[in-house]
């Protein structure tokens, strides 16, 4: 199933943002989530891809299947070699930004998924890996 | 990549905007201006922003509208955001956008309805 995936989707201008939305949303599909669920896995895609955009001007999206005993779901990570984020509990408030943004992105994309994990290092770059779940059917 | 239009056009004195599925932030932008000049152009007493065919609304795009439903105002006009799809409204209250004191209907018709009779209550967020 993996395999049948859009793997990567490469960000370096606003329109891939366009991209990664159309990409997510046919991977959440074939993977069986329903039309809410599919909303909220493009909305915090797009989220995620705009502050790659915003923050490191070009990043890379990528997206595959997980398992989970009796879970299948979706996974995004988001990679950018930009600034990094010097503080991430700062950085997961909501109206917190260092940007012309409106500081939503992080905390809700963490609210439109099921897990997020954030790895960044200033200077070095940053990787949000996101999932969301669905029972198998 | 091909940019996704944006159609406006005029019924009685109520300009009728009507938004694509899945619009790159250019596209998004040029809402802004497209909307005022037609505003200008043709003087209208209200706007009316249908979404019913948009399958996502991220902070940028809602951002946007709300600022153009603030520009409009200043000019003179009101704006309804119509046809929110019951997917996208759960989406951006769970990404906690609130679009300020929008007034919303569910079709365009009501739109109309709202705008005709004028002084109806500011839906509050």
């Amino acid at each position: 199933m993996s395999d049948s995936l859009p793997e990567e989707v490469a960000l370096q201008t606003e329109t891939d943002i366009v991209v990664v939305r159309k990409s997510v949303r046919e991977a959440a599909i074939r993977l069986g989530f329903g039309i809410t669920d599919v909303t909220r896995i493009i909305t915090a895609a797009s989220e995620l891809a705009r502050n790659v955009f915003l923050y490191a001007g070009s990043g890379v999206v990528r997206c595959r299947v997980v398992n989970q005993s009796d879970q299948v779901g979706l996974e995004l990570i988001v990679e950018d070699h930009g600034p990094g984020i010097t503080d991430i509990d700062q950085a997961m408030q909501p109206g917190y930004t260092t940007g012309k943004g409106l500081g939503l992105g992080l905390p809700g994309a963490k609210r439109l998924m099921d897990e997020m994990e954030i790895e960044s290092e200033a200077g070095k770059g940053t990787k949000i890996t996101v999932k969301k779940w669905r029972k198998k059917t | 990549m091909a940019e996704e239009t944006l159609s406006i056009i005029k019924v009685r004195d109520v300009l009728v905007v009507t938004m694509p599925a899945d619009p790159d932030d250019a596209t998004i932008s040029a809402l802004q201006q497209k909307v005022l000049l037609a505003m200008e152009r043709s003087p209208a007493k209200g706007v009316v922003l249908d979404v019913s065919a948009v399958e996502s609304l991220d902070s940028f795009f809602a951002r946007t509208i709300a600022e153009t439903t603030r520009m409009v105002g200043l000019m003179g006009g009101h704006t309804i955001l119509t046809g929110m799809r019951p997917s996208v409204a759960i989406t951006i209250t769970q990404l906690g956008l609130t679009l300020g004191k929008m007034r919303t209907a569910l079709t365009v018709d009501r739109a109309f309805d709202i705008l005709r009779d004028g002084s109806q209550p500011v839906q509050k967020p």
